[in-house]
């Protein structure tokens, strides 16, 4: 189907909506943050003010912010590179290897994400505690990496099954072992799949709050228990939380646009084909 | 099978890790929900058998909290799944001005959760809301997001879409992008049109991940809490209160047995959840090779 | 090729992380004597972390400080001593948590000799034992008293209420929603303040949670009254107090509407701040509304020691410089845009410098020498909670006041197994 001038502009109409709501948020929370409280709840609205930083000054003295952010960076890249790297071995696993229980060991995978958390943390904080890993870095990966891989392993087996087999098998044939299958030819392909697991498991690690409270205080402690603590018992501080919260965000940013890249069509058969 | 007996190797590391850190936990859990079992009163631990099922299975207020957390999931589910396949769909066309966009629409998934739900209370405030200042201008009234109790659950599931629908359409896209495009110029070749090639060529290869993405996305929306906390706290009255709040009461005043037996209960819903969603969506196509 | 250059980068980027986290991940190896301190997050923690390093001067000892927030000091606290992991030798608690969490601390009778306890005003002494025993040391006093605009009384020639009715009386002369103006901002969601509201209300009138014999006995005459009065009190508060909770009253007040407000006195000094309230100075205070008796409700943080503390002479001395005069007196003028630490001594609230930067340090004094505290009981934390969901069904209006005070009774005699 040609694409026309008429399908863009409905397409970028049917946009607006959306991109709208989506960001209106984004934009209250970011004004928030050069706001005063009194400004941020001003009638009528002010869209257009005196933009002040003496939030963004408070958060950044009064807390050891960059500490805590080398801390969430560490853990969310561990969590993402452990998740990507166990969760694709895994998904290509299930992609292509069937054995009589597949189905049944793929449910169980699903199955530890199915409780709350919450009945998690009293298992999780013994375990912990007994190997000497609270309120370190270790404790939190591997707590954080159990809850991004079942998911990631689910994922990634639906972007493996959309490959192509002949291609793979073209390879075998060819004298490529599977890893070599995986490593050369299936990620190039599955990359948005990738792409997408590394997000989500950097998102699971940057934004989880519950564990990090109780498996972690001092050392390991990252931003989403310095951000709670903002919301105090004389009420939330709507102003250094926004604060917190855009430099929370900018990470994430980052490394979406770093990864974007890879979140498009052309690593296909087309490169391959012999 | 390209991958054949070399299969195993594959599993092993990742499955053995979740197995070892995610199973036990879940079992010893399973197993302290048959206890009595008060933080305040650690020596005194005593085994009940079924009684905390038991009480929950005659507590009103659970019932009610699961009828609550039904009527959240089913709902944000199905408007978090058909706007981000919508958004996905849009995004797959190849314009330029779409790529820098992308970006945009991923942002509500970085912020925390407790930020978002924190300034949602702010734009949702009834008096000087910026959302009802405008609703008020436009004649529309002001609702009361957050006391009413229907309102409150419109709020909530609001809110969660918001945070999530990027998500949805990250995974769909992301999807979207992995068919190979000769499949399409083939069927445009042959004159299929549009809405052909979507029902007979990516609505097929699509299924799974819509699948994927359509159960993530309800396991995690069951098991909500942060964002309902935040917003509502459960009120008003009992309107938004759903399993986890009642999980998170027990959790918080140290009563481990009824806290993990509201666990193990939601396990087996959510469980059942998945399967018949499996099920039913998997089984008129048969098992993927 | 690419894929290989790429798996190469890979292999790079996680030596590097692996690297990074291995030295980063460096544990603090006491030297000295150190202890650890499980803390209240947010301007608690700003102003302890202000005086710390003066602290350590002083006598050596260094402390680290685990800070949680609010929803969940508790938790974390209990989940700690419960299991017995001796990660916390002092605890910042608030004063309900005492009770289940006794048989974890150290008992502290023959200690408390050594201070000065004249100086401390004694119901907040009194919030640090249970049963008989002390446990903890009392450091930041809260408690409920009425805040009202002094420039709208002023100006219509009235007197701040003194009794539950004369506050009705004056709620409805300040009501005007049309022009957005409220008489008084509580709470009525499913928030924990709207049961205390509702317990300060029937407490005034004679009601009591739990009587002598440790039944529930809200369901009285006295109770319905107090239930009465507060839901007649709702009439007069902003349109959506059903969804309001403590930071909203603080708002309804900030921004000018409402004209009194039941708070508690650490949400006063937000109302002074002028960059969050435009109300800052017109601002009066006073002791909350009586009936039958005034009752103001007692809630003291305090600092406790841990049973299995190894360092248990340094966590005294750590809690008696928490107690201090002097922390008391940097505490209170701490510049912090939010609130407060009030101390608990008579002589820091007196003094004149106090009152500049707590205009209400009176109220908060006099209150303070009547408080009434909630039950000292293990299962308070339930009992409390059954209270909250009842009183947030009632105010939801899913139950009758007379269903409401049989279930709030129901609830707290089945958690005493009465």
């Amino acid at each position: 189907m040609r694409p026309t001038r008429l399908r863009a502009t409905l397409t970028g109409l049917a946009l607006l909506p959306i991109l709208a709501w989506t960001l209106f948020p984004i934009y209250w929370i970011t004004t928030a943050s050069f706001k005063t409280e009194l400004a941020l709840y001003a009638k009528p609205p002010r869209w257009l003010f005196e933009p002040i930083l003496d939030n963004y000054a408070r958060v950044l003295t009064n807390i050891p912010f960059f500490q805590y952010l080398k801390n969430s960076l560490v853990i969310a890249v561990g969590t993402t590179l452990g998740s990507l790297v166990l969760g694709t071995l895994a998904g290509y696993g299930f992609a292509r290897f069937h054995f009589r229980a597949s189905e049944a060991v793929r449910f169980l995978v699903l199955v530890t994400r199915m409780a709350p958390r919450m009945v998690l943390v009293v298992p999780y904080y013994l375990m912990m505690q007994r190997l000497g890993l609270l309120d370190t870095y270790t404790g939190l990966l591997v707590a954080y990496v159990s809850f991004a891989l079942p998911f990631s392993i689910w994922l990634l087996i639906g972007f493996f099954v959309d490959v192509p087999l002949d291609v793979e098998e073209a390879a075998m044939i060819d004298g490529c072992s599977p890893l070599g299958v995986l490593v050369r030819i299936v990620i190039p392909i599955a990359a948005p799949g990738l792409v997408v697991a590394a997000i989500f498991a950097f998102l699971v690690s940057w934004n989880e709050f519950l564990f990090a409270l109780i498996l972690s205080g001092v050392e390991a402690k990252t931003l989403p228990v310095v951000i709670a603590g903002l919301n105090t018992d004389a009420g939330p501080l709507y102003g250094e939380m926004s604060a917190a919260a855009v430099m929370v965000m900018l990470p994430n940013i980052v490394m979406t646009l770093v990864l974007q890249r890879y979140l498009v069509k052309g690593l296909t058969l087309g490169a391959v084909k012999g | 099978m390209a991958v054949g007996g070399a299969g195993r190797w594959f599993l092993l590391p990742g499955l053995g890790f979740l197995f070892a850190i995610d199973l036990i936990p879940l079992l010893y859990s399973g197993w302290i929900s048959f206890y009595d079992w008060w933080l305040i009163r650690p020596r005194d631990v005593r085994f009940v058998g079924l009684a905390n099922y038991a009480r929950l299975g005659v507590d009103p207020e659970f019932a009610r909290a699961v009828v609550v957390t039904t009527l959240f999931t089913t709902g944000a589910v199905l408007v978090e799944f058909l706007v981000g396949l919508a958004l996905a769909l849009l995004f797959a066309q190849p314009f330029r001005f779409l790529r820098p966009i992308r970006v945009l629409l991923l942002l509500p998934l970085f912020v925390v959760p407790v930020v978002g739900a924190t300034m949602w209370r702010v734009i949702f405030h009834p008096e000087v809301g910026v959302l009802n200042y405008y609703l008020a201008a436009l004649g529309l009234g002001r609702p009361p997001w957050l006391s009413d109790p229907t309102l409150a659950l419109v709020s909530i599931t609001l809110v969660d879409a918001w945070r999530t629908i990027p998500f949805m359409f990250l995974v769909m896209y992301a999807g979207l992008e992995v068919l190979p495009a000769e499949l399409f110029e083939a069927a445009a070749v042959d004159g299929a049109s549009a809405w052909q090639s979507f029902r007979h060529i990516t609505v097929p290869l699509l299924t799974y991940i819509m699948l994927v993405a359509v159960l993530i996305r309800g396991m995690d929306a069951f098991r909500e809490f942060d964002v309902i906390f935040v917003l509502t706290g459960g009120g008003p009255g009992t309107a938004t209160q759903t399993i986890q709040i009642l999980n998170y009461r027990a959790f918080g005043l140290g009563h481990m047995g009824e806290a993990n037996a509201i666990g193990m209960v939601t396990l087996v819903l959510v469980a059942i959840m998945c399967f018949v969603l499996m099920r039913a969506i998997l089984r008129p196509r048969g098992p993927r090779a | 090729m690419t894929i290989m250059r790429n798996a190469g980068r890979l292999a790079a980027a996680v030596l590097l992380i692996l690297t990074a986290m291995l030295t980063a991940d460096a544990r603090v190896w006491a030297q000295g004597k150190s202890l650890t301190l499980s803390m209240l997050a947010g301007y608690k923690e700003d102003v302890l972390r202000a005086s710390l390093p003066e602290f350590e001067r002083k006598t050596g000892i260094k402390v680290v400080v685990d800070a949680a927030p609010f929803g969940d000091l508790y938790k974390k606290q209990l989940l700690s001593l419960s299991t017995g992991g001796g990660r916390y030798d002092v605890l910042f608690m608030d004063e309900p948590w005492i009770p289940p969490l006794s048989e974890f601390l150290l008992p502290l009778n023959e200690r408390m000799k050594t201070l000065d306890l004249a100086d401390f005003i004694p119901t907040t002494v009194a919030a640090g034992a249970f049963q008989g025993t002390q446990y903890a040391v009392p450091v930041d006093p809260n408690v409920q008293i009425l805040v009202y605009r002094k420039d709208l009384f002023d100006q219509k020639g009235l007197k701040p209420p003194a009794t539950w009715d004369e506050l009705l009386a004056a709620a409805k002369a300040f009501h005007d929603p049309a022009k957005e103006k409220y008489g008084i901002a509580v709470t009525a969601s499913s928030d924990i303040q709207t049961a205390l509201y509702m317990l300060l209300a029937m407490w005034s009138y004679g009601a009591e949670l739990v009587d002598a014999t440790g039944r529930g006995s809200l369901n009285s005459a006295a109770g319905r009254k107090g239930g009465e009065v507060f839901l007649e009190l709702l009439k007069f508060a902003p349109p959506n107090v059903r969804s309001y909770n403590f930071a909203d009253v603080n708002k309804a007040i900030q921004l000018g509407h409402a004209a009194m407000a039941i708070q508690w006195a650490s949400g006063a000094r937000p109302m002074e701040d002028k960059t969050r309230s435009s109300v800052a100075g017109k601002l009066g205070y006073a002791l909350v509304p009586k009936a039958v008796r005034q009752t103001p409700m007692r809630g003291v943080w305090t600092i406790a020691i841990a049973k299995s503390s190894a360092n248990q002479d340094a966590a005294w001395q750590f809690a008696t410089w928490l107690s201090g005069k002097e922390f008391g007196q940097a505490a209170v003028k701490y510049p912090s845009a939010t609130s407060a630490i009030h101390s608990p001594r008579v002589s820091v609230l007196r003094d004149a410098g106090t009152r500049a930067f707590l205009p209400y340090a009176d109220t908060l004094l006099d209150s303070l020498q009547i408080t009434k505290e909630r039950p000292r009981l293990r299962e308070y934390a339930d009992i409390q909670e059954n209270l909250r969901v009842t009183a947030g069904k009632l105010t939801a209006g899913e139950l009758t006041l007379d269903a409401a005070l049989k279930e709030i009774d129901a609830g707290t005699n089945r958690i005493l197994g009465k």
